[in-house]
Parts: C-alpha cells; sequence; structure tokens
C-alpha cells in the first residue's frame, strides 16, 4: 500500500517535470514567425527548396506522398530574406520553413552521431522516401559544402538551394555524399 | 524346449584381478519363469547384463550364449533389439521421453513401425496394463510403481520373447511390488512369456517361480525348483534372504519337505508343533529414557488451497530407543520427517527437541549435533568425488580443526568398516554400501537424534541384518532414532516401538510384539505363520526359539 | 477442451504463421483490429489466466502517446512540442502498431497454450525423428533436475552443511550442488541411454509416432485456410489493401476485389471461434436428438 503511494508519486513528479520543461504551441502559435521587412540597405540572401529529382521518379514515391509535392517539383521558389548576424544555412532554413507553413523536421548537432545537425524532411519528403539513396542536400552559389547545415555561416548575397537527390547526390551535381548534410 | 542356453560363461572386468564370472552354464526353457539370487556383488547383474547383447558390459568374455539355438553375438539386430526385454532397479532413470503414450511407442519407432501399426500395439498394451487413465500424462507426475510398470510395457510392446528384470521392484513400496510381480505372472502365464528375474525380495516370488538359480562370488551355488533349493540353501549365509516359512523350517532343522508359503508354514507347524500352542515371547522390558523430540498436534500442508497431509499429528521420541513408523504409501510418512526436521513448518502445532521449540533452535547448531536426517536416496547426500572428501567436507562444517580430520575419519571408517569405500566415487557403489556411507556422514555430525526415510530400499537380507546391528548398537549409545518404513520384516527386527501412520496421523503403537500381532495385515509373515500357535511371536528367530521350548 | 486444440498441429501452424505475417507486414488498420479481435476472442475461448487481458490496451495507449515523439510527419499537426509538430497521423499510426502488437501477442500466447509439448514434438520429429527424441527427453529431464536439486539441497541442510547465516556458506552450497547435479546427470544419462539401446534406438529407419493424424476434416480445414489466404494474398497484390499512414491517412476505397480480401481475412482471424462455435452447437443439437 505504502509502496503503491510511492510510485504513483515517482510517476506523478516525472510527468509534471515533463510538462514543464515542455514547450506547448498550437499551430498557428507556431506558425506565427517574424521575417524582417527588406529594406535597401539590409544584407540578404535567397533560398529556394526543390525536389524535381523526386518527382521525375513519381514510381518510386507513395501515391499519398506524390499528391502532396508540388507538380513541378518547386516547394519553395528562389526568395530573398533578410540575413540575421551569425545565421546558418540551418537557422535560415527553419525561419523560412515556418514562414512559408513548411513542416521540417531535423536532428539537432547533439541528437545523432555526426555531430551535426541533419535534415530529415522537408514538406512531408523524407529520407529514403524515393529509395535508399534518396535524402536532402544543400548547395551555396551552385557549390555543395562538405560540412554539416548548422556549421555553415551565410554570408551576404549567398543563394542556397535545397535538393532532394534520389541517388546519393549524383543526380543532382553533387559528388557523392548522401543526406543533407 | 529351451529359449536361451548359456555354456560354461566367465567374464572379467578390465583391470579387474578376479573373475565377476565363472563357469555359468544353465538353460532357459521356454515359457519357464525363473528367479536369479544372491547376495549383492554376486555377479547377477553382470550375468543379466551379458544375456541383453545392446548391454553387455566391456572386458574379457569366454564361454557361449545361445539364444535359439544360434550365438547371441549373431542376432539380427532388430531381433536382438525386440525379443529380449530388459528392466532395470531404478524406475527414474529408463524413462527417455516425457509423456506416457510417447514412451511406450518409444520403441517401436526405433524398430522403424508405421504409425498404425504402432497405434495398435500401443493400444493394445496399455489397456493390457491398465494404463489407459494416464495415458495422456507427463511421467514424470507419475508414481515409482507406475513408472515401473510402464518401464515393463514399454519393453513388452517390442513383444519380446525372454524378458530379462534386474532387480525391478528394489525401489517400490510393498503394494506396487506386490502389483508388479502380479503382472510378471500374469504375463508369464497368459503370454507364455520366458522370464529371469533377479531379486532380493523373495517373499512371495520364490513360490511362484518355477525355478531359482542362485548364485554365489560369480558361480551357481545351485539351480532347482524352489523347494530343492531351499533344501540346497540351508544353513548358507544366502539362506537369509528366503521367505519365512523357508527360514523357519530352515532354523528348526526339519526333514519334511520345505514349507514355502505362509499356508504351507502353518500346515507344518500345526502338524509338528502343535503341542506348544500358547507360548508367549517376553519382549525386554526397556527402560523408557525421557523423550527428546516431541511433534504436539501438527497440523501441515504444502500449499494453502493443498489438503491436510499432516492432521492432528502427536509423537514423542524417546532416547536409547528405535521407534518405526509403518504406512503405506502416500500418507504423509516422508512429510512427517520433513516436520521433524524442521525442514518443513508446520502451520499448526510445534516440535519440541529437548523441550525446546524447533525454530528457536539459531542457525545450524539444531543440525550440528543435535539431529541429522538421512534421506530416501543416500545420493543425494555426496557432493564430493570421494567418499573421504565428503566426510571432511561434514567435519569442515562442523569446524573442526583440520588436524583432528584424518583420526575421525579413520574412527569412523573402523567403526562402520567404511575403510574400503574411502577412495571410491560414493556414486559407484552399491545401494547398500551408500546407505552405509551416507549414515557414515550424518554420524560425524554426532547427533542426539536420528531420522531415517526407508533406509532398507533395494537392500539385501545380509545387509539389512548388518544395518539392523548397526542401528542397535547406536541406539546402546544413548540415541533417539526414528524410522520411517515400508520394510514390516525390518521394523519388526530392530524396532523398540512401531506406530502405524494412516491419514495424516498415527493410528496405533506398541512395543513390536504387541503391534504386530494386534494387525491381521499388517504384519510380518512369520507373525501370519505362527499366530495360531504363538500370539505374539513376529520374527523368524522367535518362532524358532519358541518351536524348540526355549523361553524368550 | 477448445475446438481448436483438435486441430492437426502442422495445420495449426501454417494457420497461425498466415495470421502473423499478414497482421505484421500489412500495416492496414482493418486487418490490425480483425487480428487483435479474434486474437482477444480466442485468447479468452481458451482455459488460462485472463487476468492480463486488460494490459494490451494499455500497451495500445502507450504506443499511441509514445509514437508522435519520435515521428513528426503528417499533414494535420495538432499542436507543437518543443518546435515539433504532434500530428494525428503520427498518433494513428502508433495506434495501429499497438494494435498490431497487441494483436500478435495475443496470437501468440493462444498459439503456445494449444501447441502443447507433445504436439512440438511431433512436429519436429515429422521432419527429424532423432530430434523428436532430444527434445521430447530434454523435456523430461528438466523437472527431473529440479527435484534433483531441492532434495540434494534439503538433504544437506539437515546434515549441518551450509547453514543459513551466512551469504559465503550459501554461495559455496549452490556451487556444490550444482557441480554435483552435473555428475549427477551423466550418471542418470548413462543408465537412460542403456535403456534406449535396449530398445533398439539406433537402429536405421526410425519412424515418428504422434497421437495425432491427419483426418479429413484437417484437410478441409487447410483447404479453407489456404483459400483465404489466397483471397487475402490477391488483394494485397492488387494494392487494394494498400493504407497511406504519411503524410497522411488515406484510405483506399476498395472495390469488390478489396471488399472480397477484407471478408476473407475477417473469416481467417475469426476461424477458431468459428470452430468453437461450431462445436458448441453440434453438442446442443445432439444432445436435443436424444
Amino acid at each position: 500500500m505504502k509502496k503503491d503511494l510511492l510510485l504513483g508519486l515517482v510517476v506523478l513528479l516525472i510527468l509534471a517535470a515533463f510538462l514543464l520543461t515542455t514547450d506547448f504551441q498550437t499551430v498557428d502559435q507556431f506558425y506565427l514567425t517574424h521575417m524582417e521587412d527588406i529594406t535597401p540597405d539590409s544584407d540578404t540572401v535567397t533560398v529556394a527548396i526543390v525536389c524535381g529529382e523526386a518527382v521525375k521518379n513519381p514510381g518510386r514515391l507513395d501515391e499519398t506522398l506524390l499528391e502532396r509535392l508540388p507538380e513541378d517539383g518547386v516547394i519553395l521558389p528562389e526568395t530573398t530574406y533578410v540575413l540575421r548576424p551569425g545565421d546558418t544555412v540551418l537557422d535560415l532554413l527553419i525561419r523560412t520553413a515556418r514562414y512559408n507553413r513548411i513542416p521540417l523536421e531535423y536532428q539537432g548537432a547533439g541528437a545523432n552521431v555526426l555531430g551535426t545537425a541533419y535534415v530529415q524532411g522537408i514538406g512531408y519528403l523524407y529520407e529514403f522516401s524515393c529509395g535508399t539513396g534518396s535524402g536532402w542536400v544543400y548547395s551555396v552559389n551552385g557549390v555543395f559544402p562538405g560540412c554539416g547545415c548548422s556549421e555553415y555561416a551565410l554570408s551576404p548575397g549567398d543563394r542556397v538551394v535545397w535538393q532532394y537527390t534520389c541517388d546519393f547526390g549524383r543526380d543532382v551535381g553533387a559528388l557523392q555524399e548522401g543526406g543533407g548534410s | 524346449m529351451e529359449l536361451l542356453k548359456v555354456e560354461n560363461l566367465s567374464f572379467t572386468y578390465p583391470g579387474a584381478g578376479k573373475k565377476a564370472l565363472e563357469g555359468v552354464s544353465f538353460t532357459l526353457e521356454r515359457g519357464s519363469f525363473n528367479l536369479l539370487c544372491g547376495r549383492s556383488g554376486c555377479g547377477k547383474s553382470t550375468l543379466l547384463r551379458l544375456l541383453k547383447r545392446e548391454l553387455a558390459p566391456y572386458g574379457e568374455r569366454s564361454g557361449e550364449i545361445r539364444y535359439k539355438g544360434a550365438p547371441l553375438e549373431a542376432l539380427e539386430p532388430r531381433v536382438s533389439a525386440g525379443e529380449i526385454g530388459f528392466v532395470t532397479q531404478n524406475p527414474e532413470e529408463q524413462i527417455v521421453t516425457d509423456k506416457v503414450w510417447h514412451e511406450l511407442a518409444f520403441g517401436l519407432e526405433n524398430l522403424g513401425l508405421p504409425q498404425a501399426d504402432i497405434r495398435r500395439r500401443v493400444g493394445e498394451m496399455a489397456s493390457y496394463f491398465g494404463i489407459q487413465d494416464w495415458y495422456h500424462r507427463d511421467t514424470d507426475g507419475l508414481s515409482g510403481g507406475q513408472k515401473q510398470l510402464l518401464n515393463l510395457a514399454a519393453v513388452m510392446v517390442l513383444q519380446p520373447r525372454l524378458l530379462l528384470l534386474d532387480e525391478p521392484t528394489g525401489q517400490l513400496d510393498p503394494i506396487a511390488a506386490a502389483d508388479f510381480m502380479a503382472t510378471l505372472q500374469k504375463l508369464n502365464r497368459e503370454l507364455g512369456l520366458t522370464i529371469l528375474l533377479a531379486e532380493h525380495r523373495l517373499e512371495e516370488v520364490f513360490p511362484i517361480a518355477h525355478r531359482v538359480i542362485a548364485m554365489e562370488e560369480g558361480a551357481i551355488l545351485s539351480d532347482a525348483p524352489p523347494r530343492e533349493t531351499a533344501a540346497a540353501l540351508r544353513g548358507q549365509p544366502l539362506a537369509q534372504g528366503l521367505p519365512s516359512a523357508c527360514r523357519i523350517w530352515s532354523g528348526l532343522g526339519a526333514a519334511e519337505p520345505c514349507p514355502m508359503t505362509v499356508g504351507e508354514g502353518r500346515e507344518f507347524l500345526e502338524a509338528g508343533y502343535g503341542s506348544r500352542r500358547g507360548a508367549r515371547v517376553c519382549p525386554p522390558a526397556a527402560a523408557p529414557g525421557e523423550p527428546v523430540l516431541e511433534a504436539e498436534h501438527i497440523w501441515f500442508r504444502y500449499a494453502r488451497e493443498a489438503p491436510d497431509v499432516l492432521r492432528d499429528l502427536s509423537l514423542s521420541l524417546r532416547r536409547g530407543e528405535i521407534f518405526s513408523v509403518l504406512g503405506g504409501n502416500g500418507t504423509g510418512k516422508t512429510t512427517t520427517l520433513g516436520v521433524l526436521s524442521g525442514l518443513d513448518r508446520p502451520y499448526r502445532g510445534q516440535v519440541l527437541l529437548e523441550g525446546k521449540k524447533l525454530r528457536d533452535w539459531r542457525g545450524t547448531s539444531l543440525y550440528r549435533g543435535k539431529l541429522a536426517l538421512l534421506p530416501q536416496n543416500p545420493k543425494t547426500l555426496f557432493l564430493r568425488p570421494t567418499l573421504r572428501e565428503d566426510l571432511e567436507e561434514q567435519l569442515r562444517a562442523m569446524e573442526i580443526p583440520r588436524e583432528a580430520w584424518p583420526r575421525k575419519v579413520a574412527e569412523l571408517a573402523d567403526r562402520l568398516g567404511l575403510e574400503d569405500f574411502l577412495a571410491r566415487h560414493p556414486y559407484d557403489l552399491s545401494g547398500g554400501e551408500q546407505q552405509k556411507c551416507a549414515l557414515g556422514r550424518l554420524l560425524l555430525t554426532e547427533p542426539q537424534v536420528l531420522l531415517l526415510d526407508e533406509p532398507t530400499k533395494g537392500l539385501d537380507a545380509d545387509f539389512k541384518n548388518r544395518f539392523a546391528g548397526l542401528l542397535g548398537d547406536l541406539r546402546d549409545r544413548g540415541k533417539a532414532i526414528l524410522l520411517v518404513t515400508h520394510d514390516v520384516e525390518f521394523a519388526a527386527q530392530v524396532s523398540d516401538r512401531c506406530g502405524l501412520f494412516f491419514d495424516g496421523q498415527l493410528i496405533s503403537q506398541g512395543p513390536p510384539q504387541e503391534f504386530f500381532s494386534a494387525n491381521n495385515f499388517y504384519t510380518t509373515a512369520a507373525s501370519r505363520i505362527s499366530r495360531t500357535l504363538f500370539p505374539n511371536a513376529v520374527l523368524c528367530r522367535e518362532v524358532v526359539a519358541l518351536c524348540q521350548g526355549e523361553t524368550l | 477442451m477448445n475446438a481448436f486444440s483438435k486441430v492437426h498441429p502442422g495445420v495449426a501452424s501454417v494457420y497461425f504463421l498466415g495470421i502473423l505475417l499478414f497482421s505484421m507486414f500489412v500495416m492496414n488498420p482493418v486487418l490490425e483490429l480483425l487480428t487483435l479481435l479474434g486474437g482477444l476472442l480466442f485468447c479468452s475461448s481458451l482455459p488460462g489466466d485472463k487476468k492480463g487481458l486488460g494490459g494490451y490496451f494499455g500497451m495500445i495507449l502507450i504506443m499511441a502517446l509514445v509514437n508522435p515523439l519520435f515521428s513528426h510527419n503528417g499533414v494535420t499537426p495538432l499542436f507543437f512540442m518543443n518546435g515539433n509538430a504532434v500530428t494525428l497521423e503520427a498518433l494513428a499510426y502508433g495506434a495501429a502498431m499497438g494494435v498490431m502488437l497487441g494483436g500478435v501477442l495475443l496470437w501468440c500466447r493462444s498459439f503456445s497454450l494449444l501447441m502443447t509439448s507433445e504436439k512440438l514434438v511431433y512436429l519436429v520429429g515429422r521432419g527429424c525423428p532423432k530430434l523428436a527424441v532430444v527434445l521430447s527427453s530434454a523435456l523430461r529431464y528438466v523437472p527431473m533436475l529440479k527435484r534433483q536439486a531441492r532434495r540434494v539441497e534439503r538433504a544437506q541442510r539437515a546434515a549441518g552443511l551450509f547453514g543459513p547465516d551466512n551469504r559465503a556458506d550459501r554461495l559455496r552450497a549452490s556451487l556444490r550442488v550444482w557441480a554435483v547435479l552435473v555428475s549427477w546427470s551423466l550418471e542418470n544419462g548413462v543408465e537412460t541411454a542403456r535403456s534406449m539401446a535396449a530398445r533398439g534406438y539406433g537402429l536405421r529407419g526410425r519412424t515418428n509416432y504422434g497421437n495425432v493424424s491427419f483426418t479429413l476434416r484437417d484437410g478441409v480445414l487447410l483447404g479453407v485456410v489456404a483459400a483465404l489466404s489466397g483471397g487475402v494474398l490477391a488483394g494485397l497484390l492488387a494494392g487494394e489493401l494498400a493504407f497511406s499512414w504519411y503524410p497522411a491517412l488515406v484510405w483506399r476505397e476498395p472495390g469488390p476485389l478489396g471488399a472480397g480480401s477484407y471478408v476473407c481475412f475477417g473469416a481467417l482471424a475469426l476461424l477458431p471461434v468459428c470452430l468453437e462455435w461450431e462445436e458448441r452447437i453440434r453438442w446442443n443439437y445432439s444432445r436435443s436428438k436424444i
């Protein structure tokens, strides 16, 4: 009896701790994001998110998923945003995705073995959704950097493109690194 | 028509100087019931194993064994496996599979019979042996008697012509043993099965055998029908194991043909010694010591939902006495020992040792110097590869200094005659020798109270006598001994007091002469033979003495 | 006695395997629910403890709640937790996983209750008669060894060895008891081996006897199971049973083939219960005729 009470108390405590440390937001609260207005003297970068390779291979995609993807493979056309000081490629992606209500799922740098952030899915399109060699990669000014997106600090005027590869990056012009590092 | 012929068979185990068998010759007639008797270690088992090719021991063999006229070695494997059946002493170890029906089918599977044939033969055999009620059970849950009957049936499904049995009832209680023997006799009579049976327990089986082969020291002592065998063995040590009627006849040195059964024995006494009618045995008035172990209104059961095994049991054991508790199987005799030894705790009532409750004896103080229990299977007491190490283990537990060990071991070995066993593995000893060694180890704890569970199981007459002497000696040193047993003759021989256990309690008790003469069924054969003449004689030697006019 | 326990163990095994494969590899909510329902009805018709059955629902609930913590995909976010979406799809998928797991466990439990050791030995023996003997004697050996361990322990205790008053002694005791049990087993094994040899073990051409026989009824049942499985498989291969969990819950409107597949699987999952009812009805009918 006494032990049961104690156990209940412990469970209650854990639950309370979980609830207190968790930040709950409604959907609208979450997507309510501030984007600075572009003024002539502000530093800017451009971001585009495309999944042309995936749309080209409709047979390898789940039907329901295909319906949710834009037909032309452009999830976000090239758009210009204000660059905040110290912004990494990931920071910019998170902000952009929230602003445009594009679902985004990524692992933080501490959550995986790579030691750097890893983007798993953008707009319902996830790694491995289109075969074993599929996933998200990014390029800056047409170059695929070899480092993680949370480590690449952007400079004004950079052009970031997130591309979905179906073949370890070969189909989008990256050398060989798979995934969206 | 002969089925098996053994000619001048000799056998030596590798490394042994002495021959285990020497010049053994005999024949077995078809359909005959043959009894093979002799003391432990006389070569009975060796002989039986040599007759079953698959079990023949390794060693140097000479002479010939012919089965149906052909040498045993030349038999086809299937014929040899199927036509010669073998049942050994231990019911447990012969069972191979986990289900009764599978055990019955096992031999037939080996012979490669098709499913339908196996089904028919197994069904037939199960009906013949009355196994159908436990046909689907696990072999593990059977009683010893059922197990042995199953072993017999599992051999009989192979339809053997010759059945060899090595002390098959050694581990059974008297009722199960009688059942088993009755089944054997039925098989012999109804199916014409040829049987060669090695046995210690001769009271019932001796009169029904067609022929008795008596062995001693690896050679045949006599080979004749039972009545002639009894005459031939007169005065020999082997005669101790014969039925009571024969022993009385032998003790009196009578000239008439030997009586074999209780009825014949009674007629023999009435005819020759009617004049001594009414003579009585006067048991020595034992000076009762003070009680050491007392049980007061014990109730016990193994689980909350289980039925009570002990119901209001009370008994007391005195210093310097041997108290035998008799009773059928499953009446709770072994449970009583569990409770009296403190291994099991009663839920009502208490056990007092020297006036102090059992549970108040702290730690191991109870089992070191006060009370010891000899379990039913002496093997469970041995832990080490040699007897000496086992005894030393006990001395270590007793916290006796190492320097004193050799002296203590030597003293004990001298007292019980264990010298030859000290360097051997206890498992290699015979049942009787194991029993003696186990008792020896317990005596190292110098107990005041000794509890023995079926100490005579599987022992031959000679060993029993020596064991009885040992117990008497301990009693005279003031120990209190309680034994539970099925063995009526042994209890009558050694006890100062006997009690009958039934339905969870002791329903009658008294000195053996009083106790057994009051029982009609649960009594010794000697008492049943002589009760019309001598109202309270229970042992063969008492009957002999009264016939000869001695006063006891 | 359950009606299904009389079915030939081979047929029963094929049946169980079919159910388990369908429910584990086809993540379709209708199939999962039918599996759970069938398993629940079957399990509760068998003798044995029914207490644990409630626990399966707890498990389903927990699976449903835990999955959204790890999976954030889905078009219907309900709310966000630490910046991660908790979606309806993830919740649904978790629940479906829970139902699947619960169903599979229930079926496994029923299977273990029905597949008694003798049926198992029989099945093994069909393939390899010698292995059947090994298995059967192992099954016999375990209780025997346990009993002997207890006997040795009690005998030693009553002989004053290994008092319960200190840990070192007790450790020593269990080591010694184990050591002696090994030699006891070897000794025992020799005797058992002799008994086996005496009854012709090792001769060529050993057969395997089982207390079971393949009856016409078993044949019919096997046919029914095969036909129903075929029906499910046809629907499956035609894609009629496809169900999308991510990114959106999309239920494919079943055509006639799909509908047939669902019916087939329902019949398959409820087969043991149907057999049980059939037997009961037959029994009542036979009684009413007297």
